[in-house]
């Protein structure tokens, strides 16, 4: 038991020898916590198709046609500048353009050359839907002015007026009804929410947290591969031989010292999902420490693994960044694995961030408990088992 | 020069050689792009996107309105924006939805024309009126929503049409120049005319629509993800390259080199170069990488070549900058790696950028990442070298001052000698 204690601090001191360390300890990981709890798709952010809109009138009638579009279901209209716009459109960041000409009023209207100026990329099918919004709110702000107009225009075909006060008069009358007309109107369309059932379970805060905490554990537990081949470069492994001390407690050490470092770190991470992000991590307190040690010893003995394998420390620190970011994005650690296509679901699975991440997720965002999170438990203990055995196989001094 | 240039390659050929390197430089991204591609579906695809939205449409009308609103979701204008099937029963409709075969069900009642359009006889009666349901899916809120602005679009029509009408004939009873009788006779003329004449026509706010006459491009979701991702590791590249000054002055090599007929500047050039070139060539392999293996389209190749540059210019400026700051090769390697990663994220390597909040959009601009990333998705839209003006500009500056600032830094640490 000395000798595993001996060992453990040893590696701790060698790990924290640089201060830096404590970047990819502890402060980085509560940064991208932070960021992607505000930045990853939450479900509830406005989907629609960004319109991107030019008003040059700044009357009422431009201003009217703004909040028309913004009732759509389809498109989410934002201001622009001129020039800003235009250069979004040139370089196809924007869809469709829509710009509202400088003298858009009443008199533009009832003379006949209002005209807004719709600019889209071809064959777009999200430019097809906004010009359809477009009309759809144009109709709305111009029906009753047009409907006046064709009323004149009919009348017109009966007879002519005495004068052209006689006429306005007829128009205005004809505005004035067709307002009432407009406003009588009858809802025509209901929409009625199906019970769809939501298939995606998610909360940034939740799942940030459990990813994050994943992410930066696992990769620094891979690194483990990167102690071993630094002590086999310096030769300070071949020096262990000439000391009474079996291959399995110097891993079994190495293992300890990490995953007991790995389990500081995961409760400082825990301790800001906690007190800054105020997420519910605390509810099983006795699950939560079973699903984080199971997590830990299965990254350990992978990197333990990995360490057999690898011959240089660079080759190794390579290596457990890469396998270690590569495993969190697959393993739903950065988006919720609900969003991945089916068959990606089911093959990622073979990779213990799923399931650690599903054991947290469990408990943050299901609000679970032991009971719960005892299969993904179970399946990273035989993660650990697997690659504990395959490393003590492997595991040479020299 | 030539010297330059011979440090430089030699500096090249030790980095391709180190497999550690490798795996950092081409390998990570290249599984990172990999994985976002399957996360995305862009390689089953079921990559998302706005287009074929299922919906169902059960048209109990039929009768003109009904046909009307089938027709417009199963005619030519809309292919490829939805995919209509014709429902039997509301039931049954209602049912697909909740269970999340379609986005949308239409459910157009019995009489739904009737209800809007009088017909003869019944002119001085008013209809009652229908509605027509949208079942919507609240798991496809996008595609719902899409469906829901179409059918109110054909509403408005309706809407407008009906308004027209009545306004004209009532007007004309009211003003006296029809009688009520002669009122229903007008009605029916008129919307026997209105049906011929274009409701645009009518509009009293023209829409003038003009399509960019430019060739259409689909934009690919890989050509967000595998830039974000060449870019996120150009910036271990440069640190590392960075590294190996400091290591080479530790080594006591850098000095050594000075007793050959080379300045200081040139040895330093030289480096620099190196991981200049390095940049470029890992930029370049995973580009082409990804081109032949993925088929990703990257755009314009002039665009791509000089944004290429233009990137590894800025990356290679935080890359001298992070080993001017650093004592050790160990610093480098530590911060130079914090930076990677921090830049990633900012830079949008993980996450949208428009996702994130206007602070942190406003601190993306000093990293290479955003700007690169900007560019690289404006030629994957079909953008070209012109339309590249903004961020070009910007990475060269960046480099610069950067470069600078590293010169200075390096001149007070008198790095080459020992």
């Amino acid at each position: 038991m000395k000798k595993l204690f001996a060992i453990a601090w040893k590696d701790a001191i060698v790990r924290f020898a640089s201060s830096s360390e404590l970047l990819f300890f502890i402060i980085l990981p509560i940064f991208f916590t932070f960021l992607l709890a505000g930045g990853t798709p939450s479900g509830e952010e406005d989907n629609r198709i960004r319109l991107v809109v030019v008003d040059l009138a700044d009357t009422s009638i431009s201003r009217e046609i703004f909040t028309e579009l913004e009732k759509s279901t389809a498109v989410r209209p934002e201001y622009f500048p001129l020039e800003e716009a235009e250069e979004m459109f040139e370089a196809r960041r924007a869809s469709s353009l829509l710009i509202i000409p400088a003298g858009l009023d009443m008199e533009s209207i009832q003379n006949g050359s209002a005209a807004l100026e719709f600019r889209k990329q071809p064959n777009n099918l999200n430019a097809t839907v906004a010009e359809r919004a477009v009309e759809t709110a144009i109709r709305r702000v111009s029906s009753s002015m047009g409907a006046a107009t064709i009323a004149l225009e009919e009348a017109k075909a009966q007879g002519t007026f005495e004068s052209a006060e006689a006429e306005q008069a007829y128009f205005n009358e004809s505005l004035e009804l067709a307002q009432t007309l407009q406003a009588d109107a009858p809802e025509r369309v209901t929409v009625i929410e199906g019970s769809t059932p939501d298939q995606v379970e998610y909360d940034p805060r939740a799942n940030s947290s459990a990813g994050q905490l994943i992410t930066w554990v696992f990769i620094p537990l891979f690194g483990i591969s990167a102690l071993f081949a630094y002590e086999r470069q310096q030769g300070t492994l071949r020096r262990i031989l000439t000391t009474p001390t079996s291959k399995a407690t110097y891993l079994l050490g190495t293992i300890a010292g990490q995953v007991f470092m790995a389990l500081v770190q995961m409760s400082l991470l825990v301790l800001f999902g906690v007190f800054v992000m105020g997420l519910g991590w605390g509810r099983d307190l006795l699950a939560l420490f079973v699903i984080l040690l199971c997590a830990a010893l299965a990254a350990g003995a992978i990197g333990t693994a990995m360490g057999t394998f690898v011959k240089t420390e660079g080759q190794a620190s390579g290596l457990s960044i890469m396998a270690g970011m590569v495993m969190a994005l697959l393993g739903g650690c950065w988006y919720p694995l609900e969003l991945f296509p089916a068959a990606v679901q089911n093959i990622v699975k073979i990779l213990p961030t799923t399931w650690a991440m599903q054991g947290l997720l469990d408990l943050v965002l299901r609000n679970g408990g032991l009971v719960e999170i005892l299969p993904e438990a179970g399946v990273l203990l035989g993660f650990a088992a697997v690659f504990f055995g395959v490393g003590v196989m492997r595991f040479r001094y020299e | 020069m030539i010297k330059l240039i011979l440090i430089g390659i030699k500096d090249l050929k030790i980095i391709f050689r180190d497999r550690a390197a490798l795996i950092m430089m081409l390998l990570a991204p290249f599984l990172l792009t990999l994985g976002m591609g399957l996360v995305t579906g862009r390689f089953s695809g079921s990559s998302t996107g706005i287009s074929d939205i299922p919906v169902i449409i059960v048209n109990l009308d039929q009768e003109q309105l009904g046909n009307a609103l089938e027709e417009a979701f199963t005619g030519e204008e809309l292919a490829g924006l939805v995919e209509p099937t014709l429902g039997k029963s509301p039931e049954a409709a209602r049912q697909a939805i909740d269970e999340d075969t379609a986005a949308a069900a239409i459910i157009i009642p019995a009489g739904f024309t009737r209800s809007v359009i009088p017909q003869q006889g019944t002119f001085d009666e008013e209809p009652e009126a229908l509605q027509i349901e949208v079942y919507a899916n609240p798991a496809r809120p996008t595609g719902a929503g899409i469906v829901k602005s179409i059918v109110d679009e054909f509403i408005s029509r309706i809407e407008e049409g009906r308004i027209s009408g009545q306004t004209s004939i009532f007007q004309m009873i009211i003003s006296g120049r029809i009688t009520p009788q002669q009122g229903e006779q007008a009605g029916m003329d008129m919307a026997q005319r209105l049906e011929n004449e274009p409701l645009d026509e009518a509009l009293a706010i023209k829409l003038n629509t003009d399509t960019n006459e430019v060739e259409a491009v689909q934009f690919d979701v890989l050509a967000y993800l595998a830039p974000g991702m060449a870019l996120m590791f150009l910036m271990f590249t440069v640190s590392y390259g960075g590294r190996s000054i400091l290591a080479e002055k530790a080594q006591g090599t850098l000095p050594r080199l000075l007793v050959s007929p080379t300045v200081s500047a040139q040895i330093l050039g030289g480096k620099v170069f190196g991981i200049y070139l390095t940049g470029v060539a890992q930029m370049l392999i995973l580009i082409g990488a990804t081109t032949l293996l993925f088929q990703l389209k990257w755009g314009d190749p002039l665009g791509v070549l000089v944004l290429v540059l233009a990137a590894v210019f800025g990356a290679s400026g935080w890359g001298m900058f992070i080993t001017a700051l650093a004592r050790t090769p160990a610093q480098v390697a530590s911060v130079g790696s914090a930076i990677m990663l921090i830049f990633g994220i900012l830079g949008g390597s993980f996450i949208s950028l428009e996702m994130m909040p206007p602070a942190v959009q406003m601190v993306s601009k000093i990293t290479p990442n955003a700007w690169a990333l900007d560019g690289f998705t404006t030629l994957a839209l079909g953008g070209t070298l012109p339309h590249l003006s903004t961020p070009i500009t910007a990475l060269l500056t960046m480099g610069m001052v950067l470069f600078v600032a590293a010169v200075i830094l390096f001149g007070k640490k008198n790095l080459v000698q020992n």
